[in-house]
């Protein structure tokens, strides 16, 4: 590695004020549409690009990187405020930061995730710099055999998400699978349970189903409660927040967390077609497993927040080594900045470290600068986001619904998928009344497409021979892991149960 | 125990699987109905009949789970509580969550007629009427406000059209400044 030229290079980044100015707004930008229910990263970073346009390289990926670290972050705000995760990436954000803003502490919860997604970040950004031609050349090995089983791995934590009943988890999981084959089969385009409706032949779009799940689901219930005298209708948080990063105490706690976190999120987006979404699963479930009291986790901890949010974050740095080792994009992000290189005639792949090392350098700093400007954002941002749930409950309960049906709605600008986004809100309300975790039905709908589409052509390369997958040693590998991960969530499960019925009983004796 | 076993939690986890077990029984018949694909190792429904047969498998262990629990409940069982009712007669708070959700389906039925501003602000006021606020300025201020503010980020800045039925105008006036 070239020393002077990497220092050199950050050097110019940090220093060229037009770099800092466009990260700085892509940063801004990013965190708001990521805030905004149904606004992706990707979103972001599609409506912008014409805007980079006209720039220099380094400024227009500042820009862009700006966005998408910023979109990573503000997708948790939605998550832990109105259990809306603004996007897919924050998705089990709101296991323990929802629970955590329930009990008034929605700004610690937000420092947590920032200061964790900062970190995520600079973790993703220098093991990018370093190991990005080896990671690389172990992420290209994967063919279809690889991404089976690597998605039967990220099913595998379905276990640890599924709370107390176990078999309640998995039925939501095989149902979440079953949702992702509607549509036409990827495959062959024959129609599945689409049952004459056009709407229905592209299949369930993620979004408005994520949004009827948690959010519409929790309006419902939240009427229901008021109604009921279980919740008052004037309830607000009153949390003072004094400080915008979390305490030396809380950084105590979490920092195993942000670490774990970081480099699950950094390995897991350098595998092209796998992104934050199943990073952010994998890593909830490793340190809840690797947790002393496994039993809190979900009850509104800081130590979830910052699993998934430093996993998320990490993620950027994992997708761009793919991206510029090998010219293939890990994610749909840097799917939209390869076409902004190839714009500025350069083109990403083995032969750039040869021929564009200094830009290499140059993305690499862009990269830890996007992340210190979403820091300098979210801090400036956490009081202002945390005012939201100090509104009363009867005011935000028609906000958020009205705010989500207009998220659900955006993706596609499709009535249709307003429609989806209330039946799977009535669904989610009648599975959370009965205990049926709805956590596993999100991850299957991330992983079952990938699992399916790997499965059918591993299958068809093979002649319909399933046990040729032994001849892959990666794949039988990835089985291996996630075999230990069921198991050791199994164990884990029966801790947790003991430790409740313990605390249970207690008080009693 | 002063809970009937008919209103307890395992009750209603056995009619939980049998609502599945009815549910799954449909997707079955009707994964039945996907057309074949010629000379392919895998047919387009074997990955949704995985899935049914996986659905089937835990609700039949749950189904088994729910029978022995009310065969020998113990009164300390956390499955001998009660268990939430969705009888609108019985729970005042049900009878508004499923007023909510018709109103919900209103909304998406009325949406592109009326459009999103005049849609949403019907929809939050009568909720927030529903939940108890009653004083009109903020009840109809937020109600026209929020929507009125989403619609103008959503289509000034993010260039997302969304219909506006009957305050279309209000479009060509944004347009025009």
């Amino acid at each position: 590695m070239d020393w002077n030229l990497l220092f050199s290079s950050y050097a110019n980044v940090f220093l060229n004020p037009t770099v800092l100015l466009m990260t700085l707004l892509g940063a801004v930008g990013g965190v708001l549409l990521g805030a905004i229910p149904g606004m992706t990263a990707t979103m972001g970073v599609a409506l912008l690009i014409p805007f980079s346009f006209g720039m220099d390289l380094i400024p227009s990926v500042g820009l862009l990187l700006g966005i998408y670290c910023g979109g990573m972050y503000g997708g948790s705000i939605s998550a832990i405020l109105i259990h809306a995760p603004g996007t897919p990436s924050a998705a089990a954000t709101l296991l323990d930061g929802y629970p955590m803003a329930q009990k008034g502490e929605a700004g610690k919860a937000l420092s947590v995730a920032m200061f964790s997604s900062f970190c995520g970040g600079v973790i993703g950004a220098l093991i990018m710099t370093f190991l990005s031609p080896l990671v690389a050349k172990v992420a290209m090995k994967f063919t279809s055999a690889e991404m089976l089983m690597l998605a039967v791995f990220g099913l595998s934590v379905i276990i640890s998400i599924s709370g107390k009943s176990i078999s309640k988890g998995l039925i939501s999981a095989f149902f979440g699978m079953l949702l992702c084959t509607i549509g036409l089969d990827p495959t062959y385009s024959k129609q599945r349970f689409t049952f004459g409706v056009t709407s229905l032949k592209g299949g369930l779009s993620f979004i408005p189903v994520l949004i009827g799940l948690f959010a519409v689901a929790e309006v419902i219930a939240g009427v229901e409660r008021i109604i009921a005298g279980r919740e008052s209708a004037q309830a607000k948080s009153t949390e003072k927040i004094t400080r915008v990063l979390p305490d030396g105490k809380t950084i105590g706690q979490i920092w195993p967390n942000i670490i774990s976190g970081g480099i699950i999120g950094t390995f897991i987006g350098a595998i092209p077609g796998a992104g934050g979404d199943i990073a952010v699963f994998v890593s909830y479930a490793f340190n809840k497993g690797a947790s002393k009291h496994p039993e809190k986790w979900g009850t509104g901890i800081p130590n979830g927040v910052a699993a998934t949010e430093s996993a998320n974050n990490g993620c950027s740095g994992g997708a761009m080594i793919p991206l510029l080792s090998l010219g293939v994009p890990g994610d749909s992000v840097t799917a939209i900045l390869l076409g902004a290189f190839i714009m500025k005639g350069i083109q990403p792949g083995p032969m750039m470290y040869v021929s564009e090392l200094p830009t290499v350098y140059k993305v690499f700093a862009a990269l830890m600068l996007a992340n210190l400007a979403m820091l300098l954002v979210g801090c400036a941002g956490v009081r202002v986001f945390a005012k939201i749930v100090s509104l009363e409950k009867r005011m935000l309960y028609p906000i958020i619904l009205v705010v989500s049906l207009l998220g659900a709605f955006s993706i596609n600008k499709n009535v249709f998928d307003i429609g989806v986004c209330v039946f799977f809100g009535v669904i989610g309300w009648l599975m959370n009344k009965y205990e049926f975790p709805l956590s596993p039905i999100l991850l299957a709908l991330i992983l079952g497409p990938m699992c399916e589409q790997n499965f059918v052509r591993f299958m068809d390369l093979n002649q319909g021979d399933f046990s040729t997958i032994l001849h892959y040693p990666i794949a039988v590998g990835f089985f291996v892991v996630a075999v230990g991960v069921v198991i050791f969530s199994l164990i884990n499960q029966k801790k947790i149960n003991r430790r409740e019925a313990e605390a249970v009983s207690q008080p009693q004796e | 125990m002063d809970v009937k076993k008919a209103q307890t939690k395992a009750f209603s986890n056995l009619i939980a699987s049998l609502v599945l077990i009815a549910f799954e029984t449909w997707a079955w018949v009707q994964s039945g109905k996907i057309k074949v694909a010629k000379n392919a190792a895998v047919q387009p429904s074997t990955f949704p009949r995985i899935m049914i047969i996986g659905m089937a498998v835990f609700t039949a262990v749950l189904l088994i789970q729910s029978i022995i629990k009310l065969a020998a409940m113990k009164p300390d069982d956390p499955l001998a509580r009660r268990a939430e009712t969705l009888d609108p007669f019985r729970d005042k708070g049900v009878a508004a969550a499923l007023f909510v959700i018709l109103l919900c389906c209103a909304y998406v039925w009325l949406f592109k007629g009326l459009g999103y501003v005049v849609v949403s602000f019907l929809l939050s006021g009568i909720i927030m009427w529903l939940i108890g606020l009653r004083k009109p300025a903020p009840l109809l201020l937020i109600s026209a406000l929020v929507p009125l503010g989403m619609w103008l980020v959503f289509y000034k800045f993010l260039s997302v059209n969304i219909p506006m039925g009957v305050l279309q105008f209000l479009r060509d006036l944004v347009d025009k400044l």
